[in-house]
């Protein structure tokens, strides 16, 4: 019961499928909701094979031997959190990786990242975060909300369908912080990394054909109080069906080991990669690391990626930030000013596509809808908008409330 | 399928960047309307189309004799003993936001392939691939006194389909290994040097663009290091290559035309000279000239030679001409390869594709300024352009011969025969035409 208090909504899903079909719990299933479940290829897997993670292995890829692959390590040298989630983008449909792995390090100016089916208003304030200059992103891959600041570093694991690794991934991670710092970091069922029961990274994936990608984060050095601030939700009943996120107590890496930075962390995850084999955990030293690509840094502009600028345009548009929410309700409780007591109701805003479509109080006694007359009908939803019909209402005088009631009756 | 099913296709395949370009840019109709008209240009195109083969007729193209190596060189390196010692992230170079900041072999990548020779340790030694940086040494190193330099210019293109190539490489390491015997410095085997390269390459092929009309520059030199004052042959050499991302275009040759200085009193080359080898030595004394030139309002120097003032190359390119003949017939002539000219890779490839076409007479013979201005006064003088590796070919406009300016109407022509080839060299270059010139290494 507790492991199935974890989870979140699409992994519940995912997993009642699972269990219908009987399947041994061993098997890596938490995937993102963009992919395609193929039932006939999930079979029982051990965890001592390198396997861990093939979901499709009826169907026989191109074989291509480790020796073969070579890997690279791409520095983004963008802070702009659209500009990376558009390099991201356009490496995941432009680059061939069947003989080519890249993992993609990148940190982003401060910001909220939710993800593909979230509700940003359930997640934090957006009114807020937009006058603090935090800036708000969707992201393609389903999963929570996350922070980012300079003090995170997100690592992107891109490679062909067929080797899509999430564990060996994860693992390159915690091998890092081993040899670097001689932090001993465990990954949960979850696919989170933990760091004595505190959480340091988060874990959202692709899968596409011909490529995939796995993206993670790293807490370094984050600024914890910017953090919290920022993942707190306007006070109202939030009424929806979008992804919610499972809260965790997370922790620095900073707040374990002193000497952790970004740039190390950087360094140290990058080599890790390089020296490992391409398919499975094996250390091959540094003659491995000599026989691979290296670091690159890229400069995600028009110029070296035709088209990445009409990406970032759909990743920072408004349609896409707020448009792409789905439909949801916010109730909020108010008490109207009146003689005596006052009159307790409940103010509901329907919101579709970002805009309130329906703005309406509902009174505590019958559940009759009294339409509120105001011209935000139709603007977009803010908490400011909220605010600014609360406010209106709890000018009106009680007197008022009771003629329209008595009207309507 | 039959032999005119084969052809069409064959031509649709050559001509798909221009039928993509053309279908992008018409209307987006539900009807066969757009395909007819895409069709039709197709078939006009055909008509006074070069055809591009894949094979390249032997005929045409001189085969490279082998190297003779020194008796006492000692060994030779191989591409299997490379050693690579990665950049760290720290020492990495950002790379910039767009062209304008680029130039011409401003920037560096992070890498560079250093492979020394040392006598008294048996010969060439391992080859390695840094990180870039300084190199270290002795005050009296040859190179320092005696201009014991040569180099080579060639581009590595990301093609069409994302891999990189380069063009001709054997030639390049042909034409460095002639040069290394004339100034005393040790021989080598080309292709395992084109080896090396291929992996230093492939480290740094994010500094190729994404784009299909960009390219890395390579720079492979060969010094001399000896630190004795002696005029001798070196014991000590140093083999490296670094690389250059280059913009799209080159500012001064972009689409416009160049304007030339030719002035007889400065030479570039003489008969037993070693005008004919790319060794830096050629190219301190062209300095000065060139800053007289700009003083002027010019562009580039266009060297003569002789009483006769033969036209011997344009700046550090070499020169063709396109006229009608005394027979009336279009010929396309070059200077013969007698010493005082550099023999352009470029040069050989328009040479060996020109024959092939056979659409006209192609030569290489002298020609001199009296000539040019004999066939410009009868309107037989239809273009005269320069060609090298860094533009391919870069159309002249105007020379100032002798106090008198002389315009040349090579842009004023219809079909200009110099944006064939350059069209024909850039199709094998960026591999939207398979060509055994066109090498893939990845």
């Amino acid at each position: 019961m507790n492991m199935l208090l974890r989870r979140n909504s699409s992994q519940l899903r995912l997993l009642a499928a699972a269990a219908a079909r009987s399947v041994s719990a061993q098997v890596q299933l938490v995937r993102s909701s963009s992919t395609d479940n193929d039932s006939s290829a999930i079979t029982p897997i051990t965890p001592s094979t390198h396997a861990i993670g093939k979901t499709n292995i009826t169907r026989k890829p191109s074989h291509v031997a480790d020796v073969d692959i070579k890997k690279s390590v791409f520095i983004s040298q963008s802070h702009d959190i659209f500009t990376n989630l558009a390099l991201e983008d356009w490496l995941y449909k432009n680059f061939d990786f069947s003989r080519h792995h890249v993992l993609l390090l990148w940190a982003n100016d401060p910001c909220v990242v939710i993800g593909r089916h979230q509700n940003p208003f359930t997640e934090a304030n957006v009114s807020q975060l937009l006058e603090r200059g935090v800036t708000l992103a969707r992201r393609n891959s389903g999963g929570g909300a996350v922070y980012h600041d300079r003090g995170n570093l997100n690592c992107t694991f891109f490679t062909p369908r067929e080797r899509y690794d999430r564990k060996y991934n994860l693992n390159i991670v915690t091998r890092a912080l081993f040899r670097e710092w001689a932090i001993k970091a465990e990954i949960n069922e979850r696919d989170d990394i933990v760091i004595m029961n505190k959480k340091i990274s988060g874990t959202a994936a692709k899968l596409g054909r011909p490529n995939s990608y796995h993206h993670c984060t790293i807490l370094a050095s984050a600024n914890k109080l910017h953090l919290g601030e920022s993942l707190l939700k306007e006070e109202a009943n939030y009424i929806s069906r979008a992804t919610s996120s499972v809260r965790s107590p997370i922790r620095n890496l900073c707040d374990i080991n002193r000497n952790v930075n970004v740039s190390q962390l950087l360094s140290a995850v990058g080599y890790e990669y390089l020296r490992t084999a391409a398919t499975s955990l094996e250390d091959g030293g540094s003659a491995q690391t000599m026989n691979q690509r290296g670091f690159q840094l890229i400069n995600p502009t028009e110029k070296w990626f035709p088209g990445i600028e009409k990406l970032r345009a759909s990743y920072s548009c408004w349609e896409w930030v707020i448009g792409k929410t789905p439909k949801f309700s916010v109730e909020k409780d108010l008490e109207l000013k009146g003689d005596e007591h006052g009159i307790k109701i409940k103010l509901n805003v329907d919101v579709e596509n970002g805009l309130m479509t329906d703005i309406a109080i509902k009174l505590p006694q019958n559940e009759q809808r009294i339409p509120v007359v105001t011209p935000l009908l139709g603007k977009p939803y803010t908490e400011q908008n909220l605010r600014a019909i609360i406010g209106a209402l709890q000018l009106v005088s009680k007197t008022n409330v009771q003629q329209a009631m008595n009207g309507s009756i | 399928m039959t032999t005119k099913m084969a052809i069409n296709a064959k031509d649709i395949f050559r001509n798909q960047h221009r039928l993509i370009r053309f279908i992008e840019q018409s209307i987006r109709l539900c009807s066969n309307q757009s395909l007819k008209a895409a069709r039709q240009k197709l078939s006009e195109n055909q008509a006074d189309d070069f055809k591009i083969t894949s094979s390249v007729n032997t005929e045409y193209s001189h085969s490279l004799e082998p190297i003779k190596h020194d008796k006492d060189l000692g060994h030779l390196f191989k591409a299997s003993q490379l050693t690579v010692r990665l950049a760290s992230p720290q020492q990495l170079q950002p790379k910039p936001d767009n062209d304008e900041a680029l130039g011409f072999g401003k920037l560096f990548t992070d890498h560079m392939l250093k492979i020394y020779y040392h006598k008294s340790l048996g010969g060439w030694q391992k080859p390695e691939i840094t990180p870039l940086e300084n190199l270290v040494m002795h005050p009296a190193a040859k190179v320092l006194h005696y201009a014991v330099e040569l180099f080579e210019g060639m581009k590595a293109y990301r093609g069409v389909d994302g891999k990189i190539r380069i063009f001709r490489p054997d030639m390049n390491m042909h034409r460095m290994n002639l040069a290394a015997m004339r100034s005393g410095l040790p021989t080598f085997e080309g292709k395992e040097f084109v080896a090396c390269l291929s992996r230093l390459l492939s480290i740094d092929s994010e500094w190729v663009p994404h784009t299909d009309t960009a390219s890395l520059y390579i720079r492979p030199t060969l010094i001399g290091i000896d630190p004795t004052l002696g005029v001798a042959s070196s014991d000590s050499a140093l083999l490296y290559s670094i690389l250059s991302p280059v913009g799209s275009y080159f500012k001064s040759d972009s689409s416009g035309a160049v304007s030339l200085l030719a002035d007889p009193s400065y030479t570039r080359a003489w008969p037993g000279g070693v005008g004919n080898r790319k060794m830096g030595s050629n190219y301190a004394p062209t300095i000065n000239v060139q800053k007289e030139a700009a003083a002027r309002g010019l562009q580039q120097v266009l060297w003569l030679y002789g009483e006769d003032h033969q036209l011997t190359e344009v700046g550090t390119m070499n020169i063709f001409m396109f006229y009608i003949n005394d027979k009336g017939e279009q010929e396309l002539i070059t200077p013969p390869l007698n010493g005082l000219i550099l023999p352009g890779i470029t040069r050989d490839s328009i040479l060996g594709l020109a024959r092939q076409w056979g659409k006209f007479k192609v030569c290489e013979g002298v020609i001199t300024m009296p000539k040019v201005c004999e066939l410009l006064n009868q309107g037989r003088l239809l273009e005269l352009f320069g060609t090298g590796t860094a533009c391919v070919v870069s159309p002249i406009s105007r020379i100032n011969y002798m106090g008198q300016d002389l315009y040349i109407p090579t842009m004023e022509q219809e079909k200009p025969v110099h944006e064939r080839i350059r069209e024909t060299l850039t199709d094998i270059q960026y591999g939207r035409v398979d060509h055994p010139w066109s090498v893939v290494i990845d």
